[in-house]
């Protein structure tokens, strides 16, 4: 399956949060969420299209891992989002989230796109983080916000797809240096032909970051 | 696609029919028809393996039922029957995804015991997939890392075999341990730590004798080529147009060391052995330690390799390890590259070199597996596997991994992958392998020579020279302090070379080092010294800790350095340059400029004055120059009697009124409401700093002022802040003229007080009118004049311009080199006769305080023919305070004069004498030392250098 970008995500946050709930809904749709069934998966894959262009994404969950600085530090490093995810239902995920994020911008590349997610809002009734902290939280860091539910499979798509939209316009703006695969970004191995206008604007906005 | 089948599968749509016993009960139906994969199935049987994951995981949370009748089926063999059929991609993927999720969901203990017991998952484990493929292998590696995760003392007899040494989870995992793609190479590291976690006496055993010789010499290889091609990246830079690059395999040199660090605190021992050997023998000593002296033969460059162990130490704390590379370095000679030297290594033979290893790690663990079970009697332990690659190197040589030909065609595409890592790496390796008796050779040679030399200590202290620049320098420190504060290095060691110990009593440092570190100082407080501001912070703190016993702990007002973030940054590994386009930080580069000149010379003056205060054992007196606990405070009650208020009307940007006083004071203007208990106290609303604030007329009213005060913003780029916003509306424009000729004067004074701090704190002489603004309790009603204005104009431009830094400091007989209180009798007085090269050696053996200062102002008159025209050397011994008591810092503490108001709390009031608010008068006396006496709110003002004035006209 031929893709123009592969782009590598990482899911963080504390346990229990949803964040394998929340890769299987956006990964495979063909599991349906019910009530009395709780299932994720710590890796997936999915192809999207953002301005035409084919674009794959590859999430990785860095759960169970945290203990090991090694890892933490390489997860960061090579991967080019983050979903940063709370439950909305447990307010102590909330407050560890400075520290996920100073994590993050400590060992992530400076460009790395971050999203904010405060998951499980079908649980209205039990909510204890007002959707507003939430807003303000991600305002104060510069993050995008958005508010899901692995459970209904409300937002899920957005959350990915919008992560991987700000993404593919700092690709544009030549923020990122797409050449250089550690920033977890990769070309596609056939780049389509078809789209000749592609290299060329890309080789414009390379020279266009490197002046400034 | 996958929506729409569900619907004949899943019969009614109904998801409870969907997750149920009878469900699975057809699928088990729908795998027993189709065993054999064709085109025609394929979809059904990706959907049914699929429904099965979600029943299975259904079952183990609502049903146990639905596992038993898995299990009573053996339906992992359908599994794994579809799997062997070479079924194509598309079923490959949903099997590695559905075991995937049955492996990360399963929640009870015996479900999970259940699916590890017929061994079908080693099967899978060991099926040659295509790895070429990279879906299929991120989902695979993915399984082997949850399968790891689940891993215990007692699943892991599941996976490892004691009877038939096979542990295929570990071994199929570590053999991508180099794999291109990063994401696949971190889970490779997460499996083998997860398999290292585990305290299995038997299986750690297995690790250690079967894998750990193969595993950790490629391991070790394979982190010496990246060191290599990252050397080579800083050897073909051209203005720093590879710094990308050389930061990505500058992180990457980070993450092996943090992951070798993870193994090793895992502390299990004799694994730890090995790779301790492995590491010190193999890549610490012969790559990165050799490199430091011999310049023909070297392999990398001294200042990557003083750069990369700086991080081996910063890193590492394993005593070990870091004990014995420590103790070579500053111990050693190159006789530990001469085999059979009874060190008290012995375990790779004697030979210390950096070689490739003689087979591809596949083929090394088919070896020893072999080896196991032919000679597990004769050959026991990993130390004759050691001598016996020895053997079969002269065979393996360049190779390749050709050993990987031994898989099945279908994995052979990941194999290239794998190779052509390898493949790359022989090139460094037949460069390298050409060297190979170099070390000897050079050893043997300098080990005629010299009898007791320690040539990695010379050359680490030979590279503290910053004459030309301190490219080598900075990473020498760096590599000094990251010793000095490795917890795995025995303080013993430290002690036994004199190397700083923080935090530690002692009785004597190295002369040697603090003699260097000194001139690293005074090299860079020379007007175009090429010393970076943090290699000057680097030696200042590590002098500090040279010399100065016990923990001083002196909390310092800037953020301190934190060496572990400035040995991550790749840049500082490129020569030191200073335009400030490459976007390094500026604390890491050279000044570009007048105006960074000035910023660094500034900065150079306050990390030495504060040395010097430490060293000295003196408190800061002077800075910062405006504390916030001297300040007044919202909410605070003040004695408002005999102040001059001025009632207004406050009008907020938002509409906000209110009835205030305005009250202006030393530093601040306040807005204050009466007290309702006290008469004649107030309690102030607002207060801010006179210096932030702007005032302007308002066009339709001349009783109205319009204010701001913008929030104090120690960056000069930030965009100002306001914290007041209003209009002041007073009862008559008269009453408003004087409130805005108050704030005009108050503005001006608090500069004008600054500015004398500022030239206090710089030696600088004081202005003669200073005691009619300082002093306001005596003589102050004398209303500045003209004066002050020539003097604010001035002092804008001071920092630029020589003649108008003349202008303002010129009414004045004093001299830099004065403030050398302490040290004046002990070296020479004329500040013309020393040139511009300082002479520390005389003096740097003496006691702490009399090196630093006698270096410093050695050097201190000789740079700056401006300030030398407008000061007559003549006066050059001391005065400043003379007789008369030191300046008070707090402002607030200022008695109350015209034009100004005091508001004074009555704590401070008791504690005010008359005499302790004057500033000094110019005085021709000696300072007096020790300094007499005073009360516990005066301060001293110490004078540490004299070069201070000099920094600021460069």
């Amino acid at each position: 399956m031929a893709y123009a970008y592969l782009f590598k995500y990482i899911i963080i946050g504390d346990t229990g949060v949803g964040k394998s709930c929340l890769l299987l809904q956006f990964t495979d749709k063909r599991f349906q969420p019910v009530h009395d069934l709780t299932i994720g998966v710590e890796f997936g894959a999915r192809m999207i299209t953002i301005d035409g262009k084919q674009i794959k994404l590859q999430i990785w969950d860095t759960a169970g891992q945290e203990s090991f600085r090694s890892i933490t530090r390489s997860y960061y490093r090579g991967a080019a989002g983050a979903l940063l995810v709370y439950d909305i239902t447990r307010r102590d995920t909330f407050n560890h989230l400075t520290t996920w994020l100073e994590d993050a911008r400590q060992h992530s590349n400076s460009n790395m796109v971050i999203m904010l997610i405060g998951n499980k809002s079908d649980l209205e009734s039990r909510r204890e983080v007002k959707k507003e902290e939430g807003e303000a939280f991600a305002r104060e860091h510069g993050l995008i916000f958005m508010e899901t539910s692995a459970k209904t499979a409300s937002n899920v798509e957005e959350a990915f797809i919008n992560t991987a939209k700000e993404i593919y316009e700092k690709i544009q703006e030549g923020v990122f240096d797409i050449n250089n695969e550690a920033n977890g970004i990769k070309i596609g191995p056939q780049h389509p032909t078809t789209n000749s206008t592609l290299p060329g604007s890309q080789g414009g906005q390379q020279a266009g970051g490197g002046c400034c | 696609m996958f929506g729409r089948s569900r619907s004949w599968v899943g019969g009614q749509g109904k998801s409870k029919n969907i997750h149920s016993l009878d469900h699975l009960k057809y699928m088990y139906h729908v795998l027993t028809k189709n065993t054999t994969v064709t085109d025609h199935n394929r979809n059904l049987l990706v959907e049914t393996i699929r429904s099965i994951t979600e029943i299975l995981i259904w079952g183990d949370q609502n049903d146990s039922s639905v596992f038993d009748f898995f299990l009573e089926k053996n339906m992992f063999a359908f599994f794994l029957n579809i799997l062997r059929q070479k079924s194509g991609r598309y079923v490959c993927v949903q099997l590695l995804q559905t075991l995937n999720i049955l492996f990360e969901n399963i929640r009870h203990e015996t479900s999970l015991y259940y699916l590890l017991s017929n061994n079908h998952v080693n099967s899978i484990i060991v099926h040659k997939f295509d790895f070429s493929d990279e879906e299929i292998m991120a989902y695979y590696i993915s399984f082997l890392k949850t399968l790891s995760l689940k891993l215990n003392n007692h699943t892991v007899h599941f996976f490892y075999n004691e009877h038939t040494n096979d542990f295929a989870l570990y071994t199929e995992a570590i053999k991508f341990f180099n794999h291109p793609e990063s994401m696949v190479r971190i889970a490779v590291r997460t499996i083998t730590l997860n398999v290292y976690k585990v305290d299995n006496q038997h299986m750690l055993h297995y690790i250690r004798d079967k894998t750990a010789v193969p595993y950790f010499s490629n391991l070790v290889w394979f982190i010496g080529s990246h060191v290599i091609e990252l050397d080579k990246c800083v050897q073909t830079d051209e203005e720093h147009k590879n710094r990308g690059k050389l930061s990505d395999l500058v992180a990457e040199h980070l993450d092996h060391l943090h992951y070798l660090n993870d193994i090793l605190i895992i502390n299990c021992e004799f694994l730890n052995d090995v790779l301790t050997d492995h590491l010190l023998n193999r890549l610490f000593l012969p790559l990165y330690v050799f490199s430091l002296v011999s310049q023909e033969t070297r392999k990398i460059n001294p200042q990557v390799s003083l750069y990369l162990l700086s991080q081996v130490f910063l890193i590492i704390h394993y005593q070990p390890l870091v004990n014995a590379l420590a103790d070579v370095i500053f111990n050693g000679d190159l006789s530990v590259f001469i085999p059979q030297t009874g060190m008290q290594d012995t375990h790779s033979g004697g030979v210390r070199r950096f070689t490739k290893p003689p087979e591809s790690l596949e083929r090394l663990l088919e070896l020893s597996r072999h080896r196991g079970r032919k000679r597990t009697q004769k050959r026991p332990n990993y130390k004759n596997l050691g001598e016996e690659d020895e053997d079969t190197h002269t065979r393996g040589g360049g190779g390749g991994g050709g050993g990987g030909g031994g898989s099945s065609s279908s994995r052979e595409g990941a194999d290239e992958e794998i190779e052509m890592v390898v493949m790359e790496t022989c090139k460094v390796s037949e460069l390298t392998e050409q060297n190979i008796t170099d070390e000897e050779k050079t050893a043997a040679a300098t080990r005629t020579h010299t009898q007791r030399s320690r040539p990695f200590l010379e050359m680490v202290y030979s590279a503290l020279d910053c004459t030309n620049d301190d490219y080598h320098a900075l990473f020498v420190l760096c590599l000094l302090y990251a010793v000095s504060h490795s917890k795995g290095i025995n303080s013993d060691l430290l002690e036994r070379l004199q190397l700083p110990v923080p935090d530690q009593e002692r009785s004597s440092y190295s002369l040697v080092l603090a003699e260097r570190l000194i001139r690293v100082m005074s090299q860079a407080a020379q007007p175009d010294g090429r010393v970076r501001l943090a290699t000057l912070e680097l030696s200042c703190l590590l002098l500090k800790q040279s010399v100065l016993s016990g923990s001083p702990c002196v909390t310092n007002t800037s953020k301190p350095l934190n060496v572990e973030y400035l040995m991550m940054d790749a840049s500082i590994l490129l020569p030191p340059t200073g335009t400030p386009l490459t976007g390094i930080d500026f604390v890491k580069r050279l000044p570009c400029g007048d105006v960074e000149k000035t910023r660094r010379a500034i900065r150079v003056f306050f990390m030495l004055r504060s040395l010097s205060l430490q060293l000295q054992g003196e408190p800061e007196t002077q800075l910062p120059l405006t504390r916030p606990e001297d300040l007044i405070k919202t909410d605070d009650v003040l004695d408002l009697n005999n102040s001059d208020l001025i009632a207004c009307m406050v009008v907020s940007k938002d509409g906000g009124q209110a009835q205030r006083f305005l009250a202006v004071d030393v530093y601040q203007m306040s807005l204050v409401e009466p007290e309702t208990k006290r008469l004649g106290w107030g309690v102030v609303k607002f207060a801010g700093l006179l210096q932030d604030m702007q005032v302007s007329g308002v066009e339709d009213d001349s009783r109205a002022l319009n204010i701001i005060i913008h929030k104090p913003s120690s960056n000069p780029h930030a965009k100002p802040l306001p914290i007041l916003q209003a209009n002041f509306i007073f009862a008559d424009h008269i009453r408003c003229i004087i409130a805005k000729q108050r704030l005009a004067k108050g503005r001006i004074q608090a500069r004008r007080m600054k500015m004398q701090r500022i030239a206090a704190l710089l030696d600088l002489p004081v202005q003669p009118s200073t005691t009619e603004v300082l002093g306001f309790g005596q003589t102050a009603n004398a209303s500045p004049g003209g004066l002050p204005f020539r003097f604010y104009e001035q002092s804008r431009r001071a920092p630029n311009d020589p003649t108008a830094s003349r202008a303002v400091f010129a009414s004045v007989d004093k001299v830099p080199g004065f403030a050398v209180a302490h040290c004046v009798s002990q070296h020479t007085p004329s500040p013309l006769s020393s040139p511009s090269t300082p002479s520390s050696g005389s003096g740097s053996t003496g006691r702490c305080d009399s090196v630093t200062t006698s270096t410093i102002s050695a050097q201190s008159p000789a740079d700056d023919g401006t300030f030398l025209e407008s000061t007559p050397p003549s006066s050059s011994c001391g005065e400043g305070e003379g007789g008369g008591p030191p300046p008070t810092l707090a402002p607030s503490l200022t008695p109350a004069s015209q034009p100004t108001i005091s508001l004074l709390t009555d704590s401070n009031a008791d504690t005010l004498s008359v005499e302790s608010l004057t500033l000094l008068p110019p005085a021709d006396s000696v300072i007096p030392l020790p300094p007499p006496p005073k009360k516990t709110k005066d301060m001293l003002i110490t004078r540490p250098f004299g070069v201070a004035s000099n920094i600021l006209m460069i």
